[in-house]
């Protein structure tokens, strides 16, 4: 016998994968933005003044480093002053037209949104990968009744069941997360069968089968395993929607009240663009480089965990 | 040659059929055979004769549906493994009968270590602890042959050879000590080095072990090399069943001696190699009668409309065909 060295014996999958990912550069930076807000987002909110603390004082102060002119016309004497006001070190993202501090209110943002995110595309993508695998590998009459499911939860209007759904149960971050993810998992269902019913007719399912594996034993280390990667890249991919509809929640007033999202921020920034314009952009901006990120690092992933991809 | 000892699992006019949208197919339809201990008996066949299916029947791993077992019986201790329930099945399947199909390479799952796959089948069927059922995937490996057992244990499919993996297959087919191997066609894909090394592999296996072989093979001199005893399968039925050296050398059935006329002699000066005229019959259409009819050169009239029942030509040699009706030893 010679002498067998495999080049990579002992090595995880996941080192080779990660090598992979690693030539992305631009998912890498988005990995990093992702990590630095969840570190925000769990964190942030210890060190952070209240979000909710209002001062109208200091209300309407522009971020550090801006500044805007502000004109009192003052009706005895008919005079209009105007004085400058620059951004103070205390607000370094400025104040909104209540005086609430806005890098607080971003951190706050951050934590809701990434924590709506990752619940609802957990609770979707959970639906999801069950409802596929099941459906794949039962086949039949099964495969029939929940395939026709998952179609008829597709022709509902997501947003719409959502904006209603809500208005009934009123807003509540619970009910929000709950929504989005039981009515998310459709487009997850339908892939997962396809990728699944492929991996099915692989022969180590028979052949697991023939050396007397359950169902449930195929299914789970079997099928479920094979798609995995699909699953992780649908999951990351599905993030930023989640995080988009929660935002578009709160931007048209039905947000949780109780907590402030960057939905919230934006629909207060709205009304005083004109002179107040970092209370609607900032969170614009976090909104944009978190949807990015995640789209970036998703699509990292996606060729980092295809083998046909050459990267 | 070998004497009759006792049967470990018998198979009586199994018929497997599958209902397609196109029609039945009858795949196996009506196949007999009884195997015996610490014996390797093999199943040959062209391509599409019922062969592979016969494995799967056994086990019931055929796709239900559109393939239904419409009658017979397949007996294994007592039990008649086409009725019996499924999860008194799931443990017969890689406790007592493990099978080893033809693709190594698709055959073991690629997001687990050869390792992982083995304790994983240990542990369906015993419970032991991780470190014993590692211990035997060890033991297992070494007894393949495979170098470095521990090392291979650690490794994934798309590392090793198709060799190693053909071997870690039959490795985990093992793991349970099964009473029965079915091995189809396992040695199609590898080379012919790999080839030698598994055939003496299962031999050494079926002495060590008293394990029964079914091995299923289109291959006429890797009969020669494993089999002890051979059927032959037609039209998805037995047409002889022989000891390998009989088939081999007093072949009876028309089919038999086609196939053995087909194999290349190296001294011979013929340019052309002779081959049986026609084709497998479509598995829509069986022909009626005997199945071989149309291609048979000594045909019959009875031929075309009754299915010939097995005739004992020999105390050991069966075979289904009408020119061996009543008179015995009609043959050649």
């Amino acid at each position: 016998m010679t002498e067998v060295k495999p080049a990579r014996s002992g090595k995880r999958l996941m080192d080779y994968y990660w090598e992979r990912l690693c030539k992305n550069r631009l998912s890498i930076v988005g990995l990093g933005f992702i990590l630095f807000l969840c570190l925000v987002g769990i964190f942030g909110p210890i060190f952070a003044p209240d979000p909710q603390k209002t001062d109208f004082t200091i209300k309407n102060l522009p971020p550090l480093g801006f500044s805007i002119e502000e004109s009192v016309y003052e009706i005895s004497t008919g005079e209009s002053t105007t004085t400058v006001i620059w951004g103070q070190p205390d607000h370094p993202l400025g104040t909104d037209s209540k005086g609430r501090d806005m890098l607080a209110m971003l951190i706050s943002g951050a934590r809701i949104s990434l924590l709506v995110g990752l619940l609802a595309t957990g609770i979707a993508i959970f639906l999801g990968t069950f409802i596929g695998v099941l459906s794949a590998f039962s086949g039949g009459w099964v495969d029939n009744v929940l395939m026709r499911f998952t179609d008829i939860m597709m022709t509902f209007p997501f947003f719409l069941l959502l904006v209603m759904i809500v208005f009934i149960f009123g807003p509540s971050l619970a009910i929000i997360v709950l929504v989005i993810g039981l009515t998310g998992w459709t487009g997850a269902a339908r892939l997962i069968r396809s990728e699944t019913l492929s991996v099915r007719t692989r022969d180590f399912v028979t052949a697991s089968k023939a050396l007397g594996a359950s169902d449930a034993r195929i299914m789970f280390s079997h099928l479920i395993p094979n798609v995995s990667s699909l699953i992780i890249v649908m999951a990351t991919l599905s993030i930023p929607g989640v995080i988009m509809a929660e935002a578009a929640l709160s931007f048209i007033g039905l947000g949780d009240p109780m907590s402030t999202s960057w939905g919230t921020i934006l629909n207060t920034g709205q009304h005083s663009l004109d002179t107040a314009w970092w209370v609607a952009v900032e969170p614009g901006i976090m909104l944009f480089l978190t949807v990015l990120s995640f789209n970036f690092f998703g699509d990292g992933l996606r060729d980092a965990f295809d083998p046909r991809a050459s990267i | 040659m070998q004497l009759k000892s006792e049967t470990v699992l018998e198979v009586k006019d199994l018929k497997t059929w599958f209902f397609t949208r196109r029609g039945t197919v009858k795949a196996v339809n009506g196949v007999d055979f009884a195997l015996r201990k610490g014996e390797c008996l093999c199943l040959v066949g062209e391509s599409g004769c019922g062969k592979s299916v016969t494995a799967l029947s056994i086990l019931r791993l055929f796709d239900d549906p559109p393939g239904r077992i419409v009658g017979g019986q397949v007996t294994y201790k007592g039990t008649d493994l086409t009725t019996c329930p499924v999860p008194h099945l799931r443990e017969i399947r890689g406790g007592d009968i493990a099978m080893v199909f033809q693709n190594a390479q698709s055959s073991l799952n690629p997001v687990f270590t050869i390792g992982d796959q083995i304790i994983e089948q240990v542990m369906v069927h015993e419970r032991i602890s991780r470190t014993k059922a590692l211990d035997r995937a060890r033991t297992l490996l070494e007894e393949m042959n495979i170098p470095q057992p521990g090392n291979a244990l650690k490794m994934y499919p798309h590392q090793m050879s198709g060799g190693m993996k053909q071997r870690a297959m039959i490795a985990m087919s093992l793991s349970c000590s099964p009473q029965i191997l079915i091995a189809d066609e396992p040695t199609t894909s590898v080379d012919v080095t790999i080839r030698a090394q598994i055939v003496h592999i299962l031999r050494e296996l079926k002495l060590r072990r008293q394990m029964s072989i079914i091995f299923i093979t289109h291959d006429l001199s890797l009969v020669n090399e494993i089999g002890d005893r051979a059927a032959v399968v037609y039209g998805g039925r037995v047409v002889e069943v022989a000891p390998v050296e009989d088939i081999l050398k007093r072949p009876a059935h028309p089919y038999t001696v086609g196939l053995i006329d087909c194999l290349p002699d190296i001294s011979s000066q013929a340019k052309r190699l002779p081959s049986i005229p026609g084709n497998t019959p479509n598995p829509l259409e069986m022909p009626s009668g005997c199945p071989f009819h149309p291609r048979c050169s000594k045909v019959m009239e009875i031929c075309r409309t009754t299915v010939p029942a097995p005739v004992q030509i020999d105390a050991d040699h069966a075979v289904s065909c009408h020119l061996f009706g009543h008179e015995r030893g009609g043959g050649n």
